[in-house]
């Protein structure tokens, strides 16, 4: 190949007919595998293509054997080294659109578009699930029946069983009789509100009372009756919180979250979670601020709250 | 000493292949100029912290390589596979151990390699942007930190993850999102592992391994420090120009010529 | 002006190297043997760190030795009794969020202080344009080293040694208390009860506990000789007998218990 560049000035013309021929393998081989015919039609692709080729190829040669008469084209000045955008030929006297601009304009709108093609769906795929699909299904937590009028009761369940066991969540709930003829929960996250550590009931645990019940799908719900709760505490920065979730002291910025309740056939279901600022009243009577879920930390309702404008969807 | 002939040809055939590989790469040649480059004469221990650092680094990565052949990312077996590396495979236990210490080991380097920076000025002209890229490198070895220390996926791991989550959460703005992509959703769930185990194995040490080779191309450019307050510091225009050296004394006896 | 500026840093840079050329020395084998050195005491240290780990831990692991155990239980997003901790190069931080209290200023404890922090580091170069580079006459920049490793180092220790007062934490402690207190048989079911309802978490008592909302140790109540009706009262109904106290009520805790509390706190006499 360089000895033919070499003595021959004129390179062959470009020709497509190799394309031909590639398509003409590709399809002999795709036959042998999936079926006969194709291969016959491979190999006449290929022989039809390849003659073509073969032809044009020996046509090339002999036009180069006898333009090797013809003198050398003159070649474009030299190019001060220094000077970056003369680097490329300056363009001929008449041209309003040099080839130069073309293939320069060509090369980058091209990169870009592969730069494109590939990081697009890579980090769309790393970034947009998360706010996709996050909404979640109802869990039976066990018979109203097991739940003590005026005591707060440990539950943990699975909040998404299809996760497994990274969705296991804690809730204190605490049946607080009828409200005008319907029955009345208070159902506590136990997530504090600062920065999401697991936050303690401060009472008397009653492990000789827990009981385990299971949901429709069998999956287990464990509920520890605690005696008397005067307060939640939270063991990591010290935050506290009143039997009614209100921030009482610490660093925590609005009460803790709630969760929505169902009750269906005489069994609680829990359902979305929502964020407080703060609760009035307690038991049945309570009147409760609420606001959209948002993370640990997050202000709801008053001045900072402003710095939280967008919030992902959830 | 007259070199014979067979030692010629003893240095020529263990040349030969050097030779090769220069003549097609250059890469001999980078090399020597890497070991028998000038640095200040000098440079005292203070200036080995930096070296240290990167072998601590380096123990690091080859040590999680190793773990990450008996490690499986998935909140079902991640910590069951931890005590598998412990207690069944051999020599488990050390690797695991070499890990998790060394990485506090590689943290405390940092800080002090960079205190002893501050210290020598070595921040100063021409080597900022060396300074630039190493807080780059002790922001990232920290995030490295951060996101391994979820991978065992034991009680401390899951809280301290949950909480590191929860703080970038509350920055202004753009926090909630941050901490949406850094959860894999709405709370921590079994993406989260896996995006932790991607971040900590590929896209960090990606980035980690980027810079120190830049950091390493500084230093060689822009060459070492001498001490402060070293009496013969490289470049310190406090320091009077050497005098003229005195003339030999006259005498029977010859003093010993200074340095070397 | 800024111009000699650069003129005069360029001019050191190729003193420097001018020295560097005459006088210094080859990397291979002087600075490298340091280097050889050091990283060499690198690797031994984190071997031995690995294996005192492994080998000073007792029960199969879960016990901790010198270096801690070598495993925690299993991650378990609904637990109600775990305190979370960071790795320890995060203290630091973790201690900052424990001073910023208030709600309203949790933000800058969170992501407020480390990011100026962080800032300032990576606008060193342009904030310090000196060329000095001794010790001496550079301050500024010593004084601000030390005061920096001090304060981290302080953060770090009080973030270690930080403690909540975690129920099942505190009621291991109740037999040492009952030693020290000499504390009667009947008092100590009080004493359970007194280590696991919350009581702790605003009150101190033989060193336990912390100190939030003016709450008063109680290692000594009972030689204030407030009498056992006195203390039921008053855990009916804190702001009844104290009016303003934000102690909440231990009604709900039952007549039963509220009598072995009142007796173990009449009981405490002070430690000898």
């Amino acid at each position: 190949m360089e000895s033919q560049q070499g003595d021959r000035p004129e390179l062959p013309r470009p020709t497509l007919w190799p394309v031909g021929f590639a398509v003409g393998v590709v399809c002999a081989l795709v036959g042998f595998v999936v079926s006969w015919p194709a291969v016959a039609v491979g190999g006449a692709i290929m022989v039809v293509f390849g003659a073509l080729w073969t032809r044009d190829v020996a046509g090339a040669r002999r036009r180069a054997a006898s333009a090797a008469a013809v003198p050398p084209t003159e070649t474009a000045p030299p190019i001060p080294a220094h000077r970056g955008g003369a680097a490329m030929a300056p363009p001929a006297p008449g041209e309003r659109f040099p080839r130069s601009k073309f293939l320069e304009g060509a090369t980058l709108g091209i990169g870009a578009i592969i730069g494109g093609a590939v990081t697009v769906p890579a980090v769309g795929f790393m970034i947009v699930p998360p706010f996709l699909k996050q909404g979640k299904k109802e869990v039976d937590v066990g018979p109203i029946s097991d739940y003590p009028e005026g005591e707060f009761v440990i539950t943990t369940f699975l909040l998404d069983p299809k996760e497994g066991e990274v969705s296991r969540r804690t809730a204190y709930i605490r049946n607080n009789g009828f409200l005008r003829n319907l029955p009345s929960f208070t159902v506590i996250s136990n997530r504090c509100a600062h920065l999401g550590c697991p936050v303690q009931p401060g009472g008397l645990i009653q492990d000789s009372k827990a009981k385990t019940e299971h949901t429709a799908h069998g999956e287990e719900v464990t509920l520890i009756p605690v005696l008397g709760v005067s307060s939640f505490t939270c063991p990591c920065h010290g935050g506290a919180y009143d039997p009614e979730g209100n921030h009482t002291a610490g660093p925590p910025v609005r009460g803790l979250d709630r969760y929505e309740f169902s009750i269906r056939r005489g069994r609680l279901y829990l359902g979305k979670t929502f964020s407080v600022k703060r609760v009035v009243g307690t038991g049945a009577d309570a009147k409760i601020h609420r606001y959209n879920l948002r993370a640990p930390g997050e202000h709801v309702g008053d001045w900072e709250s402003w710095l939280y404008p967008l919030y992902p969807p959830h | 000493m007259a070199a014979s002939a067979r030692r010629k040809q003893l240095q020529a055939t263990v040349l030969y292949p050097l030779d090769w590989l220069e003549e097609r790469s250059g890469l001999v040649g980078a090399v020597r100029y890497f070991l028998f480059r000038k640095v200040p004469g000098d440079t005292n221990w203070f200036h080995t912290l930096g070296s240290a650092t990167l072998t601590a680094f380096l123990v690091q990565a080859i040590t999680g390589v190793i773990l990450a052949m008996y490690y499986k990312p998935d909140p079902n077996s991640a910590y069951e596979s931890i005590q598998h590396i412990s207690n069944d495979v051999w020599g488990g236990w050390l690797v695991r151990g070499m890990h998790r210490w060394g990485a506090s080991v590689f943290i405390i380097l940092m800080f002090f390699h960079m205190a002893r920076v501050f210290l020598f000025g070595a921040y100063k002209y021409p080597r900022e942007l060396n300074w630039i890229i190493g807080v780059l490198l002790l922001t990232l070895g920290m995030l490295e930190g951060f996101t391994g220390y979820l991978l065992p996926w034991d009680e401390t791991a899951y809280w301290a993850t949950v909480v590191g989550i929860n703080i970038n959460g509350t920055a202004p703005f753009l926090g909630p999102w941050l901490s949406s992509i850094l959860n894999g959703g709405a709370s921590i769930g079994a993406d989260t592992l896996s995006r932790f185990y991607s971040l900590h194995m590929l896209v960090l040490p990606g980035a980690i391994f980027g810079l120190i080779g830049l950091h390493l191309y500084l230093v060689i450019r822009l060459g070492v420090t001498s001490p402060p307050w070293s009496k013969e510091a490289a470049g310190a225009d406090w320091l009077p120009e050497p005098e003229e050296p005195k003339p030999p004394r006259t005498g029977l006896v010859q003093p010993v010529p200074r340095g070397k | 002006m800024a111009n000699r500026k650069l003129e005069e840093r360029r001019a050191g840079f190729q003193r420097y190297k001018r020295d560097v050329k005459e006088r210094g020395k080859p990397f291979y084998p002087f600075a490298m043997f340091h280097d050889t050195v050091m990283s060499f005491v690198v690797v031994i240290v984190i071997i031995a760190l690995a294996c005192i780990w492994k080998w000073t831990t007792t029960d199969h692991g879960l016990g901790a030795g010198w270096l801690g155990p070598l495993y925690a239980d299993k991650a378990d997003p609904g637990t109600t009794s775990f305190v979370p901790r960071p790795d320890w190069y995060f203290y630091f931080l973790f201690y900052l969020l424990r001073i910023f209290k208030w709600p309203d200023s949790v933000i800058l404890g969170t992501v407020g202080i480390p990011t100026v922090l962080i800032l300032l580091l990576f606008a060193l170069p342009f904030l310090d344009v000196r060329r000095e580079r001794r010790l001496v006459r550079r301050p500024v920049a010593v004084i601000g080293a030390v005061l920096v490793a001090i304060s981290m180092g302080v953060l770090t220790y009080k973030g270690a040694v930080a403690k909540e007062a975690i129920a099942s934490e505190i009621k291991a402690l109740v037999p040492s208390w009952t030693k020290k207190q000499n504390l009667p048989s009947n008092a100590v079911p009080g004493a359970n009860i007194f280590s696991q309802v919350g009581c702790l978490n605003c009150h101190t008592y033989l060193g336990a506990g912390s100190s939030n909302l003016g709450a008063p140790d109680l290692t000594a109540e009972g030689s204030k000789n407030k009498g056992i009706q006195f203390q039921i009262d008053h855990l009916k109904c804190p702001s009844c007998v104290n009016p303003g106290s934000p102690m909440p009520s231990f009604a709900a805790l039952g007549e039963d218990n509220l009598r072995k509390l009142a007796t173990f706190l009449e009981a405490s006499k002070g430690g000898k």
